[in-house]
């Protein structure tokens, strides 16, 4: 049954193909029946179904009636921008519009190379491709579409409506556009989503010091392979070409960044909502490298590289992150040999770094085991040298193996960002307490804004262990 | 492979920079000297740094004064040197720990079963209490109670605390308020010794009944019953010494004091704890439940099946079927989750919970220095985890040699 077996996009190199398994028909009852077999099929289950309706009936009253009625939610509606963006200077608000639009932009334009190259690979393996209907990804998004009906509202200004209907305009747009890219094109639509990432963060955090290098390199990486794709004489004039295209790239951008000189607003001034999504993308991300080369560390046939490795990574893991919060607060600069202290986000996002990296390593050490020996054997009897069956056979499988669980770790780690209030930095969290002590809102209850910060961190890390345990089904981790 | 390594070691022929044994001394060796260079770099700046500052580098300050009064903690002498704050640190997270695990065991347990349950009111609320507490950071759900629950909450404030009877006592017995809460307790009286000692009698006693009732089965086949004779005979035995002892202990009731600012006698509960336990039971909860599903789902099918067809009724077919060998996959993920929640009872800090971590912050505040003072917190989490590791790791040997 081909026709029955479907794609899906995960932007990795090869295709995935997941049969869908066949699964015992649901059995279709009329409300009777269902009443009898699911609420009422013995004495025991009836009595609880009687015991619980009540109750559930009560609580749901009490809930519902003091979201709708009791609930004063001044306190937030009044103070939504600090939420989201804390003490951001005001006259400096219009980059963070930007940067909301243009990630928006980079999503979109990333989902749809990721359908247009989960279509290549389907008409390469001569399968039909199937799209997920609308309705699914409504249903699998409807947490946060919900909060974001709820943010919006709560708005009093036409303002966030309008940011967010353009965002999600550029981004459909971009998603259309993607989908249909030739195959051929792809990589370029990815490069085009490297650009608008980096395009992104500079647009808030400005163009001096070393910006131009971050935006410069995915534009040097996407002209490399533009050259590369022309035909030359030779592979050295090749190689060359593609250097020599780098480096113009690298220097035009150098240029424009000296002439342009654009001052923007650093990561210390980062706060509210945007301090939590950002920080734990940031923390992964730094944290990647440092995990993988301890986790390969600690499986070496090296001792001194193993004992080494495992110290760390066991240290970092036996005590709370709050611990090394407060090492970052008190006394991480001291470490340097310097005088100037550190920002308190740059202390944060180096503990958080420390702390991420031990358990990455311990994710990816996982993965390295599931991977049999057989690979590395393979890998030796062509000659590779160990680095090169490392790099080239052992990690990509057990990146691949890895995802759920990395997907896992991104989420406790983005619910461990609320720690950050702890030690004084604005987050979510913490501008709480920067609206209760307003004088206006003293006298309102401070269960309103609990429950509204409570309620972005459910949707937000809701829609990703769903979204998670749908990558685990596709990917099949752990039925192969 | 390895006589191939050996062989070409030996080789006279090969280079010293293409011996395998060569190298493996020389990058090792490398390796080594960067990582004690860097260290030694971070360590030295470190102290010129504190030097620099004038902040003292010995662990001196563990003998001086601590200098504030431990909140909710009478007893406790400002005076006491810093290891003793310590200590009363250390024997408050463990508090908190240990009662925040059995909650979060017996809910995560009740909730875990639900989610499976035949009944489809049962298992949507288990399901969404699962998914609510699941995806709400803790620090947010401790705040809520010791805010919202508390502080600012429904409860009277001390001097106005409700003061509950149990029917048919003659005292309070419950005092609630928003800061303090008093629950009677047991005050050791004279002949305690004797009770400990019947109390030690009667674990001797169930276990050897328990001994006996396995070499019955074992012999002669008779039910085993192990669980029901052991605690009889422990009751029994601990009863006739409580009887025949007398005096071992009184109750303790809570009172409040004659200026309505303190809660005396009875056991004294204040609502840093009760947040701390609460609020990380429900959430610990929430992730043993998912690890107890998942164990139950991960037993075959075909032996829920047989249970049924021997016509098992649901408790036994969980009793002896499903729950034993679920268990045993379910057992080390749910006590790194309790070493998760240890962890997390430093979150205690955003309630004023006097637990270590809260200490080693308002001690810092106080002009201790905070190298030392969180190179010993550190080392305390360090050692519950260590600790739990190490239990974990022979409770994984021994079901280990169960199955092989």
């Amino acid at each position: 049954m081909a026709d029955e077996r479907s794609f899906f996009e995960t932007g990795l190199d090869e295709p995935l193909i997941v049969a869908n398994e066949p699964r015992p028909p649901r059995e279709k009852l009329n409300p009777p029946q269902w009443l009898r077999k699911r609420l009422f099929n013995s004495w025991y289950n009836s009595a609880v179904t009687l015991v619980l309706i009540p109750v559930i009936a009560y609580l749901g009253w009490r809930f519902f009636s003091f979201l709708v009625f009791n609930a004063r939610w001044d306190p937030v509606r009044n103070n939504l921008t600090l939420f989201m963006v804390g003490r951001f200077p005001r006259a400096e608000l219009w980059r963070v519009v930007a940067q909301v639009v243009i990630w928006s932009s980079a999503i979109g334009l990333a989902w749809g190379a990721a359908v247009a190259g989960a279509k290549a690979r389907a008409l390469r393996a001569g399968l039909p491709y199937r799209e997920d209907p609308l309705l699914a990804k409504v249903r699998r998004y409807g947490a946060l579409l919900v909060i974001v009906g709820l943010f919006l509202a709560m708005t009093q200004t036409w303002g966030p409506l309008i940011i967010f209907a353009g965002s999600v305009a550029s981004a459909a747009v971009l998603q259309f556009l993607g989908s249909r890219t030739a195959a051929e094109h792809v990589a370029f639509l990815w490069a085009g989503v490297a650009v608008l990432g980096v395009a992104g963060f500079q647009v808030v955090s400005g163009f001096y010091g070393n910006g131009w290098l971050w935006m410069g390199v995915p534009i040097a990486v996407a002209a490399s392979k533009l050259v590369g794709r022309i035909e030359w004489s030779s592979p050295l004039a090749a190689r060359l070409a593609r250097l020599g295209g780098v480096a113009v790239v690298l220097v035009v951008a150098y240029v424009a960044y000296m002439v342009i000189d654009h001052r923007g607003v650093g990561w210390e001034q980062w706060e509210g909502l945007r301090l939590n999504l950002l920080a734990a993308p940031i923390a992964i991300v730094l944290a990647f490298p440092l995990g993988v080369a301890l986790a390969i560390a600690r499986r070496s046939s090296f001792p001194a590289l193993r004992i080494i490795s495992t110290g760390y990574i066991e240290l970092i893991r036996g005590v709370p992150l709050i611990s090394l919060l407060l090492m970052g607060q008190f006394f991480i600069g001291f470490f340097l040999n310097t005088t100037t202290p550190l920002s308190s986000i740059t202390r944060a996002i180096t503990a958080l770094t420390m702390f991420t990296s031990a358990y990455i390593a311990e994710i990816v050490r996982g993965g390295l085991q599931s991977i049999p020996r057989v690979q590395v054997e393979a890998g030796q009897s062509v000659g590779l040298r160990p680095f090169t069956i490392i790099r080239l056979i052992v990690l990509p499988q057990a990146l691949r193996n890895v995802i759920p669980a990395m997907v896992g770790q991104f989420i406790a780690l983005t619910k461990d960002t609320t720690l950050l209030s702890i030690i004084a930095v604005a987050d979510l969290l913490y501008v709480r307490g920067i609206v209760h002590a307003q004088a206006e809102y003293r006298a309102f209850g401070i269960a309103e804004t609990l429950v509204f910060v409570a309620l972005i961190f459910w949707a937000i890390t809701f829609s990703m262990s769903r979204e998670s345990q749908r990558l685990e089904r596709k990917l099949g981790v752990g039925e192969r | 492979m390895t006589t191939s390594t050996d062989k070409r070691a030996a080789d006279p022929r090969i280079a010293w920079y293409r011996n395998v044994r060569i190298l493996r001394v020389v990058v090792q060796s490398v390796f080594v000297a960067a990582v004690f260079t860097l260290l030694f770099w971070l360590f030295n700046n470190l102290i010129n740094n504190l030097d620099r500052l004038r902040i003292g580098t010995d662990f001196g300050f563990l003998g001086r004064s601590t200098g504030f009064q431990i909140p909710y903690d009478e007893g406790f002498d400002p005076r006491s040197p810093v290891r003793d704050m310590v200590l009363v640190g250390v024997k408050n997270t463990l508090l908190a720990g240990f009662f925040g695990i059995l909650l979060a065991t017996v809910l995560g347990v009740i909730i875990g079963v639900s989610r499976l349950s035949t009944n489809w009111l049962v298992a949507k609320l288990a399901a969404i209490y699962v998914e609510t507490f699941r995806n709400i950071p803790p620090l947010i759900i401790i705040i809520f109670f010791g805010f919202a629950v508390f502080t600012y909450g429904p409860f009277p404030v001390l001097s106005n605390a409700a003061e509950i009877r149990f029917p048919g006592a003659d005292r309070t017995g419950l005092i609630l308020s928003n800061t303090v809460w008093g629950i009677p307790s047991f005050l050791a009286g004279p002949n305690i010794g004797v009770f400990w000692a019947s109390m030690a009698v009667a674990v001797v006693a169930a276990a050897v009944a328990f001994g006996w009732r396995t070499r019955l089965h074992e012999r002669t086949g008779a039910p085993e019953r192990r669980a029901r004779w052991s605690f009889g005979v422990f009751m029994v035995v601990a009863l006739a010494g409580l009887v025949l002892g007398g005096d071992a202990f009184s109750i303790s009731w809570p009172e409040l004091s004659e200026t309505r600012r303190r809660v005396v006698g009875g056991f004294r509960l204040n609502n840093g704890f009760i947040s701390v336990t609460v609020a990380l039971g429900l959430y610990t909860a929430s992730h043993i439940a998912e690890i107890i599903r998942g164990s139950i789902l991960a037993v075959p099918k075909g032996q829920s099946e047989a249970a049924n067809a021997i016509a098992l009724t649901g408790f036994q077919r969980y009793r002896y079927v499903l729950l034993p060998q679920a268990m045993r996959i379910a057992v080390p993920p749910i006590i790194s989750q309790y070493l998760n929640l240890v962890k997390n009872t430093s979150l205690g800090v955003a309630v004023a919970y006097a637990e270590i971590t809260n200490l080693t912050l308002t001690s810092i505040g106080n002009g201790r220095p905070a190298p030392q003072s969180i190179l010993v917190l550190m080392g305390v989490y360090l050692m519950f985890s260590l600790t739990i590791s190490f239990l974990l790791n022979i409770y994984n040997r021994r079901i280990q040699l169960v199955e092989h």
